[in-house]
């Protein structure tokens, strides 16, 4: 209930910062109530409330008429130093995506990425003495199918706020979008002219 | 003497207790004080040394004794999402399970649960439990809507919505929330999908050059140079509207088009016809000669040989050289010059 109101509390504001798609078909108010200078302040770092909220009247939601987006596929492309981290969060992911009904076509993991360098040992000559470290990046890649605009952003908003610290992730969106009606027929009278043969 | 060195005892540690924060401790405090004096002066004394007395350092806080962990009180059928309602470090005092982490030193075990800094300093999941997430899910749940039941397979999404448009978000941490690699919209769409003529077609192809690939049929646009995502998929269904409607346009200077510009090669008035028909009417005119030449040509050009020839020679020239079209212009030359076929 708490984590509900959460969430209807800085939907709105948060859609701008994590740049979702504009279409939005539901828009949520908050009751004003809750517009307290005591709220968290509106970013995403410092969005893990602390307090109790008391609420008792749940948010309302709007429906709008504007088109629902489409999306085809939505890629989630974790990565992360730690494996078992991504283990974990893969399990987190996967199960959200199932509990809200969105059907997941492939879950995959890239091959990790192991960045070397060598370095001088010492900070004034000693040329012959190095030291080696090395990063490595592990991926692990979630494929959603048709997911539309407003299921999309509500869960990638929760599946983004629960990002693990040392996580990082990158969403791809492939929309679906109509022909648009300028470009249907063309705008110019075209007198019916005969096939020219190669010449 | 003992009485008055327990009672300044009693009263410094009086005057600690106003320093510390909370009712209970000095509560604590008081009713040590009320039962036994003897016993609390016991305490203060050996944590300080007894020959110091009351001129020990007074930074020093007495040590409190903690209580009992909390996964001693815990039940086995709690809520656990009261527990860890949101990202919180692993507390060892509040997570009833016996884990041990870190690396067995001297051939040993890995380190308990107490104080272990590995268990801290890695991110833990015990606030999204299945039960929790389900929890959220169904809190989440009025904000989602269904797909529409028409558009279950591909073939459907690309009939009704031919053009994709791709775009990505970044999520990390850093100084900055902002990614210059979230403003790139690539749109890509099939050219059949299009309404376009021949002419047009060509001319947009033409037009296009590199974005157009001829396996797929499909156009990719890409464009990143306006700041924002918004604006650079306007500019997307701009370039978009504007190709198709310049490819329907013709041009004056379109009909200069040579034979190098074209995108297929015809076999037509072309120079593999033109010697093929001369081999032919010198192959013919030996025979019997005062004919007219362009009844003649005519003929050969409707003859079974010369259109298997010509399908060779265009599938060869169109397609490139495989060993299908190859053994097929062989077998047309075979015949277009009647060379027996040899039985291998």
């Amino acid at each position: 209930m708490a984590v509900s109101a959460c969430f209807a509390r800085t939907l709105r504001a948060l859609s701008v910062t994590l740049r979702v798609s504009p279409q939005v078909a539901r828009q949520l108010n908050a009751g004003s109530s809750y517009r307290s200078g005591r709220l968290p302040c509106l970013t995403p770092s410092a969005c893990v409330h602390t307090g109790i909220i008391h609420c008792t009247n749940t948010p309302n939601i709007t429906v709008t008429d504007e088109p629902d987006a489409l999306y085809q596929t939505v890629d989630v492309l974790v990565k992360g130093h730690d494996r078992a981290v991504l283990d974990s969060y893969e399990f987190f992911a996967t199960l959200a995506a199932q509990e809200l009904g969105i059907p997941v076509r492939k879950v995959s993991e890239p091959k990790k990425k192991i960045e070397r360098m060598t370095l001088l040992k010492s900070v004034h000559i000693f040329k012959k003495h190095r030291v080696q470290y090395e990063m490595r990046t592990h991926y692990r890649c979630i494929q959603l199918a048709h997911v539309t605009g407003s299921t999309a952003q509500a869960y990638l908003e929760y599946v983004q706020r629960n990002l693990p610290e040392g996580v990082a992730m990158e969403v791809t969106k492939t929309e679906l979008v109509k022909i648009p009606e300028h470009i249907l027929k063309p705008m110019w009278d075209i007198p019916p002219l005969e096939e020219q043969p190669s010449q | 003497m003992a009485a008055s060195t327990a009672s300044t005892a009693v009263s410094s540690l009086c005057r600690k207790s106003h320093n510390l924060k909370g009712f209970q401790i000095l509560n604590q405090v008081c009713t040590r004080m009320t039962y036994s004096t003897a016993l609390s002066v016991k305490t203060g004394h050996s944590k300080k040394g007894f020959e110091l007395g009351i001129r020990g350092p007074p930074s020093r806080r007495p040590k409190r004794e903690g209580g009992e962990p909390r996964t001693e009180k815990m039940a086995e059928d709690q809520d656990w999402s009261s527990v860890y309602p949101t990202a919180a470090p692993f507390k060892y005092s509040a997570v009833p399970l016996p884990v041990r982490m870190g690396y067995p030193v001297k051939r040993g075990v890995p380190p308990d649960k107490r104080g272990n800094l590995e268990l801290i300093k890695i991110p833990n999941f015990l606030h999204l439990t299945p039960a929790a997430i389900k929890k959220h899910c169904e809190a989440l749940k009025t904000f989602c809507t269904d797909w529409p039941q028409a558009l279950d397979s591909d073939d459907k999404c690309e009939e009704f919505f031919p053009i994709r448009v791709q775009s990505s978000d970044y999520v990390s941490a850093g100084t900055s929330l902002r990614n210059p690699k979230a403003r790139v919209v690539t749109l890509t769409v099939k050219l059949s999908s299009l309404n376009l003529d021949e002419h047009a077609r060509k001319k947009l192809i033409k037009l296009v050059g590199e974005r157009y690939s001829k396996e797929t049929d499909m156009l990719t646009l890409t464009t990143d140079r306006c700041p924002l995502r918004k604006q650079n998929y306007d500019y997307a269904m701009y370039l978009l509207t504007v190709l198709y409607h310049e490819s329907w346009k013709t041009e004056v200077w379109e009909n200069e088009k040579t034979r190098a510009d074209m995108e297929e090669y015809s076999w037509e008035e072309s120079r593999s016809q033109r010697n093929a028909l001369d081999t032919l009417m010198r192959m013919r005119g030996g025979e019997g000669g005062g004919v007219d030449t362009g009844v003649v040509r005519a003929d050969l050009l409707g003859s079974a040989e010369v259109q298997q020839y010509r399908d060779s020679v265009s599938r060869i020239k169109n397609e490139g050289e495989s060993e299908s079209s190859m053994l097929q212009y062989r077998d047309a030359v075979k015949k277009l010059l009647n060379l027996s076929p040899c039985d291998e």
